[in-house]
Parts: structure tokens; sequence; C-alpha cells
């Protein structure tokens, strides 16, 4: 049994837009390795806010605070950097590119992580073999690989496309954004199942949500609610029940 | 000798008149109608000089430098190929070719070309062959080009032009096999190099061609090629422009487009300071379908302009244009397209698109699109756009750790693919985009 290692420090974060905006007002949050955290609020508390600073997309500007991941300095890294690292975002809209085609995609990414880490990268046939048994488990067609990267996807395919290729790349820390929203039922229990495999001693992952529906497949070791820019409220899976019951008025200054 | 100057003359085309004059004794041998027909041309240039900024058809191509240096044409009599421009043919070859037609400073290269065992009804060589054993094939092209009116370059071209290549189908033969013509510069002659070259497809007849233009040092390429299509011919041509990096390249493309003829062009210009390609069309017999599409990739100082023009004189015609441009560092491309529909010409389909990338706030790209319609039933449409790289697709590449450089390189070839994908030929596809990954290695460097 590994003990578990700080994997994401977040102190007192404030971050605003280009325009000046401030979104986040001071998030404290700490994730260890092997834990799953759900953070939970209503539109507008900042949650893909969060998600785009801390996978270090342009657009937004840290005034304060810190954000440790390993023990390393988070902000200071290049978003690809980041990646390489082991922080994998799962983006509530995933990008439609025409003309890359999403296997050349995949193969170019796993690569640049693996000749990141001193690993020999993975040629055609090898990763063609890794890619089969993830897909099985997916319930995604082998046609999707062959296709531009998302273009002419549905929401479902999309979103599994997502955790395919988090199974892929098998990071140590998983930020979902919203990956739940907009999937039917059974969708929502296959990205539920590509999670919960993903579950494990060394990685750490942090769903980020509106509602309680996906907490009913992947079940979280603490839950966080983030109102106003804050967390205002931490507690165990529970939390999450109650919050569907009493709706996010009941938490926070809501301001 | 000197010449005997009877005509105005513009003081730029001075270098070039006297060269003519000087060098005259290398046409002595060719016929009459030829060297009548040079003198003419000679004369419409000296008339006409270099286009002027303010000719439409130039405004965004700067040749001061060309002005102020003149590059006369190369002359003398050509070498065997030495190593180095054999290890330059097998560089730019294409493996797949079935017959390659090899020219070396503008002049045949029998040495380097494949042209044997052609099926019967096809004629392929040099136009010096041609215009020696078959002017049947040639003169009256040579003499009544395709267009005639205010083309400098093509006057000057017709001037001097030393080689070149025929493709000649006899009506119902399809030459299935690709055929290969690579234009190569050996970095010796410098100077001007002048080809003129004729593809006439017959009724019903079929043929591809795939051009590549590459060299070493320091030239001036002036390439004008006739393309004549009968009632029903299918005829495609690629052209791939990958010029030594301090070369000039003009190509034009004149074309005369037959009863429910099909014409397919694709251009691809990756190389050369300084790049032009003209395409024209007349769409003259009903129910024709002319496809032109390219793309231009360019960096540091680069200059590069398509222009092209469709020009629909009878009904039914269809028109399908997708042009994609990219340019880096403190290079400068633009594209120029105007389709004309005239009166009676019904039914035309005519659609263009103009795409273009521009990376880093040194470089520039103008599209100018244009549509002149003079028939009431048409169907016509185009669309330009100039922009950046997308990015949220460059965030999302590089979310999965994929490094700026290379992120920027996947989202920059794809939006040239797109514009590759249209090439039939697979395996020509395949050749142009091993090419193209080439140049994008250096695009942002």
């Amino acid at each position: 049994m590994t003990t578990a290692v700080p994997m994401l420090e977040i102190s007192n974060l404030h971050a605003r837009l280009a325009d000046g905006r401030e979104i986040l007002r001071g998030i404290d949050l700490a994730v260890n390795s092997g834990e799953v955290h759900a953070i939970m609020g209503p539109n507008g508390s900042g949650k893909s806010t969060l998600a785009a600073v801390l996978a270090g997309r342009d657009g937004y500007e840290v005034t304060e605070g810190t954000v440790s991941y390993l023990g390393r300095d988070l902000l200071s890294m290049a978003a690809d950097e980041r990646a390489r690292e082991g922080l994998f975002l799962a983006f509530q809209y995933p990008v439609e590119i025409p003309g890359v085609n999403n296997m050349y995609f995949l193969r170019a990414a796993l690569n640049a992580q693996r000749r990141h880490r001193g690993e020999p990268e993975l040629d055609a046939g090898q990763f063609l073999r890794a890619v089969r048994a993830k897909l099985k488990f997916l319930d995604i067609g082998e046609d999707l690989l062959h296709r531009a990267i998302n273009v002419g996807f549905s929401g479902g395919e999309k979103k599994r496309n997502e955790i395919f290729q988090m199974a892929m790349l098998e990071p140590r820390l998983a930020i979902l954004d919203e990956t739940d929203s907009g999937l039917d039922i059974d969708a929502l229990k296959v990205v539920a199942r590509g999670v919960n495999q993903q579950r494990a001693p060394d990685r750490a992952i942090v769903i980020i949500t509106h509602y309680q529906r996906l907490l009913g497949y992947v079940e979280p070791d603490r839950v966080h609610v983030l109102q106003g820019g804050r967390i205002v409220e931490s507690g165990d899976k529970n939390l999450a029940l109650e919050l569907e019951r009493r709706g996010y008025g009941a938490f926070g200054d809501a301001a | 000798m000197s010449a005997v100057v009877d005509f105005p003359v513009k003081p730029e085309a001075r270098p070039y008149l006297d060269a003519f004059g000087r060098d005259f004794s290398r046409h002595a041998r060719e016929p009459l109608w030829l060297s009548g027909q040079r003198r003419r041309s000679l004369a419409r240039f000296a008339e006409l000089g270099f286009p002027s900024r303010r000719s439409e058809a130039w405004r965004y191509l700067d040749l001061r430098a060309l002005e102020a240096s003149p590059m006369l044409p190369a002359g003398g009599v050509r070498a065997v190929a030495d190593a180095a421009t054999r290890a330059q043919l097998v560089e730019v070859g294409f493996s797949e070719a079935a017959y390659s037609l090899v020219l070396v400073d503008g002049r045949y290269a029998p040495e380097l070309s494949t042209i044997e065992g052609l099926p019967s009804g096809v004629w392929l060589g040099a136009m010096t062959s041609a215009i020696a054993d078959r002017p049947d094939l040639v003169r009256s092209a040579i003499e009544a080009p395709l267009l005639d009116s205010a083309r400098p370059f093509a006057a000057l071209n017709a001037a001097f032009f030393a080689d070149g290549f025929v493709l000649d189908i006899a009506p119902g033969v399809a030459l299935d096999r690709p055929v290969e013509i690579v234009h190569l510069a050996s970095g010796d002659a410098g100077g001007s190099l002048h080809t003129r070259s004729l593809v006439a497809i017959g009724a019903g007849s079929r043929a591809s061609i795939f051009e590549t233009f590459a060299g070493r040092g320091s030239y001036w390429r002036n390439d004008v090629i006739e393309l004549r299509l009968a009632e029903g011919a299918e005829f495609a041509r690629v052209a791939l422009v990958e010029e030594a990096a301090d070369a000039l390249h003009f190509g034009e493309m004149l074309s005369v487009l037959g009863s429910a003829s099909r014409l397919a062009s694709f251009v691809l210009l990756l190389g050369g300071r300084t790049v032009r390609h003209e395409a024209m069309v007349r769409s003259e017999g009903e129910a024709t379908h002319c496809a032109l599409h390219g793309a231009f990739l360019l960096s540091g100082r680069q200059q590069a302009n398509i222009v092209t023009t469709v020009d629909h004189s009878a009904p039914g015609g269809e028109t399908r244009e997708v042009f994609k441009g990219v340019a880096a560092g403190r290079a400068h491309g633009a594209f120029q397209g105007r389709i004309t529909v005239r009166p009676g010409a019904q039914k035309v389909d005519a659609h263009q698109l103009s795409r273009n990338l521009v990376l880093g706030p040194r470089a520039a790209i103008d599209t100018k699109p244009e549509l002149e319609i003079y028939a009431d039933d048409v169907k016509c449409s185009h669309g330009a756009a100039v922009g950046d790289l997308d990015e949220a697709a460059l965030f999302y590449l590089r979310a999965r750790g994929i490094p700026n450089v290379e992120a920027r390189r996947m989202l920059i070839e794809a939006f040239v693919r797109e514009a590759v994908e249209l090439v039939d030929s697979a395996p020509l596809r395949e050749h142009l985009l091993s090419r193209l990954a080439r140049r994008l290695a250096i695009l942002e460097e």
C-alpha cells in the first residue's frame, strides 16, 4: 500500500479575466494521490475558470496565490509542459479540429509524454495494440480513431473521446470539467466506468460538475462547494446529496 | 550582328533586346515561322515593358529587384547533367511516375528522361523536337497563342524560350499512367530560363501530368504552358514549385476547354524567393468542368502570388476553386481570383474559396476574389478569409502535452492538407504531403 502524497495544493488563488473581472477569489484546496474530489457549484461560480487556470489556458491572469503540483510550481509551467508532467484536463467542450486525424494526434500526444519521461516512443503497431484494449472498454468504435479530432462526433462521443484520451495518457492528476453535462444515462455510465477504472493509488481525479448525477456512479472521497469564486463548504460524499436536496442557495453567502 | 529596332522600347526591356540581337545565332537553324514569331514577340515585350504595380494582375508582386538588375536568358549549349543535378533529381523525383521528362536549365535532358514505350496516339517529347519533327503539333499554337494581349512575360517567353515539352494525345486515347515533368536548375546557368510547353488532349481522351520545379542558385524561371482540351477530354495537372531560396518563378498556365471537357489543376508553392502562378481558363464549350486548387507556404521574405481567371462563355460550365495560403516571418502572399460569366452562359455553377493563415505580425496575405456575372441564371459564390491559427484548437493539442511548435505545425499541415486532398491520385497526394511536411519543419524557424 502506497502512502498518499500531496498531489495538488491550491492556496488563496485569485484569478481574473482579461477584461479585469475577478472570477476566482481565494481558492484553497488540497488533493492527495489516490483521492477523487468533486467540486460542485452553480453556473458562474468559477468552476470552469478554475479548470482553465490549472490547465494553463491563455486569457486568465492569476493575481494572487499559489498552486503546487507534486511539489512544483504549476503556474510557472506552460500548458503543454503541465500535460507532459501528468496533468490532464477533460474539456467541457472538446474542440473540433478538421484535418488532424484522431489517431495521429493521440500518438503524437503519447509520444510527447514518453519522450519527456525519457521512454522510447511507440511505433504505429504498438500504439494500435494499446488503443484497441481501451477502446473496447469504453465502447468506442475504431472508426472514430480514423476521423478528424471530434469532427462530426455526437456530444456523447466527444465526452467518451475525452475519457479515452485520459485512459491512454494515464495522467497523475485528471481534472474533468463538466464531463457529465449533456450525456444520456448510457453514456454517463460508460464515462463513469472509465473514470472508476482510472482510480489508482498514485493518481488523483478532480470532477467538476453542476449536478450530483455522475457522483451516483463515481463515489468521491471529498466534495467541495464553489460559490462566488471561493470554496464555501467541504465534506464527504453526503455533501453532494445534501446539495441536491437543498440547492446551492443554502451554502455560502452567494456573493 | 545588331537588330534594327523600329518600334518603341521601354527602358527596362532594352537589355533583353540587346541580348536577343547579340545571341540571335542560337536560333539560326530554326524554321522561319518560328524566328518570325520570336521577333514579333520581342517587339511586343519591348513595347509593354515590365508590368507596373498599377497593373491589376501584378499589383501584389514587387519586381523592383528584377527591374534594377536584368536577368538575361541563359545561353550556350547544355552540358550533360552532373552528379549534383542527378542528386537533385533523386531528391525531388516522384517514384510512381511511369514516364519522366526532365529539363535542366530549361532544356531537355534525354540522359535523365524516360519516355519510351508510350501507347500509340500519344506524343511526348521536347518542344525543340516537336518543332523539328512534328511542326504540325506546335506551329499553330506558337503562332497564335491562347492569350496574346498585354502579357509582357509571356511575350518575353515567346521571344526567348529554349525548350519545353509537348504532350499530344489523339482522340479516344486514355493515358492513365502518370507522366512526370521535372524542371531543374543546375545553378550554373544563372540568368533567366524560359520554357514553353504545350498539352493537347484529343476528343474523349484522358491524361495527367505532374510537374516539379526545383533548382539551385539564383535564376529566374519564366514558364508558359498551354492546355487545349477537345470535346470530352480530361486532363489533370499538378505543379509543385520548390525553387531555390534565391530564385524567381513565374508560371503561366493558359487553357481552353471544349464541350464537356474536364480540367483539374493543383499548384503547391513551397520554394522560391518570388513566386507567381497564374492560371487562365477559357471555358468555350458547354458543360465544362474546371477545378483550380492550390496552396502556398511562405516564410522569411518570400513573396508569392496566385492569380486565376476563369472565363465562361458557354452555358452549363462548372468551376471549383479552393486556395489555401500560409505566410510566416515577413512573407507576403496574395490570391487574386476572377470568374467571368458572359451573357448567354446560363446555368454556370462557380464557387471560389480563398482561406489564409497569417502567422505573426510581420507576415501578410491579400486576397481579392472577383465575380463578373453577365448572365442571369447562374449560381456563383465566393468566400475569402484571412486569420491566425485557431487558439482553441492549439490549446487543445497543447493540453495533451504536444509542444507548442509541433501543435502549430499539426494545425498548419491540417489547413493545407484540406487542399491537397483535392488531388485525385493517392500516390501523388502522399508525395505532396511528404514535400509539405519537409517544408513545414522549417516554416516557423
